[in-house]
């Protein structure tokens, strides 16, 4: 069984957000929501203002709160490490939501065919431009049951009153593909990979590298490594925060 | 004897004016609830005010968590009476013991009622929270055993304690008496029989008293053992959760014990001693609470980690400074209502009905600061702050269902007596 990670470069992140794009055309999340989420944070006063970046997935927690506190067990954790949420057992309490304290959920708020940014029910503009074929273009490996408890993991389908956040494209690590995160990252600030073994990239980079994980002191214990930079003091400002609005 | 001939007691099958028209307030919120209940069911959780904490900077719970506390917390009072009339012997406190019961089982009906209103998938969750039920989640506290166990063993309480009520009305002629018959189940208040009801009571009673400190601690523990989440995060929540129910529960008690007295036309009873009772015990609680709250405050605001330090402040002077406040302030004047007529020991109604109801007051507004405060600004990754105004759907939904509590207990009035029936039969007067 492999013992899946992240490493995350902020040395290299230049804040494009590509991977927030990668993320929504993979997952077709509705409008508002980011499994996938870069902070541009600013620092200190002008002249010695730094700008940084720091993206923030799920972090796939060992010691995972929202596990915890899922009164039905629809968010679990797999073997692998993966943290995944059966949206058909969920019931919608956002419990998890709350428990996480990384600001990773995202709940369906309405319908997510009417939550898209357009209005995928009877948008005329969009049948204008798709040659009358009604969106959305549902990845059909997203709804799959996956792993050996045969189980869902928030696919790309969404419904209504349920939970979704971050899978690490299950669907796709599942055909020994990278997250789309990573693999769309044009500065290769993402690596994925499996902690047990030695000679994967994400072993070769923590060994290298100095790193550290988000909020560890609330002892989450986070699958995600970021390297070669220090977690946002209290001081930061985040600047450019996305406008998603609160359309849910 | 004919149908009409004989009045029943405490009003029982008697349909009054006033009574129509209040029926007609709470049916009507009733409706109002209903309809908003349906916009929310048609266009989703969206029509509420609530949304993702985090980047979409909303609230994730509300107005609908903060009554699953606040209705669940006024079940508090029922069963701590009944407790105290069998375990401690308080026996005037016994004409107010079945509405007080009555409260308990509707309240924690409204706080089931109000976990639907939150959940996105409603009908799931009735059959997923039992199916699937995790003892490690802290809801497992709330559904299951507030829920479930509190209103199941409250109910069957509620039930025995009745029966001797329902052998004495069946002996009247009257429309209900199929339900008198069915509830007394052959009941005949023998002197054995008696005596095997109290017994029944008093260990029912007993039982059900740390059920009453579990549930309402572990409603309590939802919020306290939230490690990643500033202001709820602590010991004293659980215990807190207890006594502020008990503020609130005793509170709609003593106003619930007025309105009876009052509408009945009874000129003694309950007894004087009763609210006395409750207004001290309500003075004690309040008191207790107020040194909670300001220990909390103490060890947040000064040793508490830099986002315990700035959601205090928030609450303190800030944003949410109004509610706090107010909430705070309520509870300041019901206690020095009660303490002033402690100390003088003249107890009068009036007044103790306006503690009882600044102490709901206060209750309300304690449990909108628990939870919506650490959700809009207790975020330990610097996303910015949030905001959460409710919409109409939400403050009519819970106005439906306090007009559904009212309605409850309206038309159980007008069915079987409220208060304990004098025995024997023939001493009753109209
Ligand atoms: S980051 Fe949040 S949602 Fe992801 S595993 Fe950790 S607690 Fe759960
Ligand atoms: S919202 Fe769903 S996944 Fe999250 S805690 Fe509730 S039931 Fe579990």
């Amino acid at each position: 069984m492999p013992r899946y990670a992240m490493t995350i470069d902020l040395s290299r992140c230049m804040g494009c957000r590509a991977c927030m794009v990668a993320c929504k055309v993979e997952n077709n999340t509705p409008e508002a929501h980011f499994w996938m989420y870069v902070f541009r944070f600013e620092e200190e006063e002008y002249p010695k203002t730094r700008v940084w970046f720091l993206p923030r997935p799920c972090q796939h927690c060992d010691n995972a709160p929202c596990v915890k506190v899922c009164p039905v067990g629809a968010r679990y954790k797999r073997d692998d490490g993966l943290v995944l949420t059966d949206f058909q057992r969920c019931i919608g309490c956002r419990y998890c939501e709350v428990a996480c304290p990384y600001g990773v959920n995202y709940f369906h708020w309405k319908h997510p065919d009417k939550a898209q940014y357009l209005d995928y029910t009877d948008d005329p503009e969009v049948k204008s431009r798709t040659n009358n074929t009604m969106p959305p273009y549902r990845n059909p490996d997203a709804d799959l049951r996956y792993g050996p408890e045969e189980r869902l993991t928030a696919g790309a389908h969404h419904y209504r009153g349920v939970i979704g956040k971050c899978t690490f494209c299950v669907h796709r690590v599942e055909k020994g593909l990278e997250p789309a995160c990573v693999a769309n990252c044009p500065v290769r600030v993402f690596e994925f990979g499996d902690l047990d073994d030695p000679n994967s990239i994400v072993s070769q980079k923590l060994r290298t590298n100095p790193h550290f994980r988000l909020l560890e002191e609330e002892g989450t214990k986070p699958r995600v490594y970021y390297l070669m930079g220090n977690p946002p003091s209290p001081e930061v400002r985040q600047v450019m925060p996305v406008k998603g609005g609160k359309r849910g | 004897m004919s149908g009409r001939a004989v009045a029943l007691p405490y009003g029982v099958g008697r349909i009054s004016l006033g009574w129509l028209a209040l029926v007609a307030i709470a049916a009507a919120l009733v409706g109002v609830g209903a309809f908003a209940y349906a916009i929310q069911e048609l266009e989703g959780p969206i029509a509420t005010g609530l949304r993702d904490w985090g980047t979409m900077g909303g609230a994730t719970w509300g107005l609908y968590v903060s009554f699953i506390v606040y209705f669940v917390g006024v079940s508090f009072a029922g069963i701590t009476v009944a407790a105290l009339i069998r375990i401690l012997g308080l026996t005037y406190l016994r004409p107010i013991s079945r509405v007080a019961e009555l409260l308990t089982i509707v309240s924690l009906i409204l706080g089931a009622l109000s976990v639907l209103a939150d959940l996105g998938q409603p009908l799931r969750g009735i059959a997923n929270l039992f199916r699937y039920a995790r003892p490690q989640s802290p809801f497992f506290g709330t559904f299951t055993m507030v829920i479930a166990g509190y209103l199941f063993a409250s109910l069957v309480y509620f039930y025995l304690a009745g029966r001797r009520d329902a052998y004495l009305m069946a002996q009247y002629p009257s429309p209900l008496r199929w339900l008198y018959r069915a509830w007394a189940a052959g009941y005949q208040d023998t002197p054995e029989e008696k005596a095997r009801h109290e017994r029944i009571s008093f260990w029912l009673a007993l039982g059900i008293l740390p059920l009453l400190v579990i549930a309402h601690s572990t409603l309590g523990l939802v919020f306290g053992l939230m490690g990643g989440r500033p202001g709820w995060f602590s010991a004293l929540q659980a215990p807190g959760f207890v006594v502020l129910a008990g503020v609130s529960g005793i509170g709609h008690i003593i106003v619930l014990a007025a309105l009876l007295r009052w509408s009945l036309g009874l000129r003694d009873q309950p007894e004087m001693a009763a609210f006395r009772w409750l207004g001290q015990a309500l003075l004690v609680l309040g008191i207790i609470y107020i040194y909670f709250t300001i220990v909390e405050m103490v060890t947040a605001g000064y040793a508490g980690r830099e986002h315990e330090q700035r959601l205090a402040k928030l609450v303190l002077v800030g944003y949410y400074a109004p509610f706090f406040w107010t909430g705070m302030g309520a509870l300041g004047l019901a206690i020095g209502l009660l303490a002033s007529q402690a100390l003088s020991g003249r107890w009068s109604i009036p007044l103790l009905v306006a503690s009882g109801i600044l102490a709901n007051v206060t209750a309300v507004a304690k449990r909108l600061i628990i939870v919506v405060p650490s959700l809009t600004h207790g975020s330990l990754l610097p996303y910015g702050i949030g905001m959460y105004i409710p919409t109409w759907v939400e403050g009519a939904i819970i106005a439906g269902l306090m007009g559904l509590g009212a309605l409850t207990i309206l038309l159980f009035m007008k069915a079987f007596p409220i208060m304990e029936v004098p025995a024997p039969v023939e001493e009753v007067r109209p």
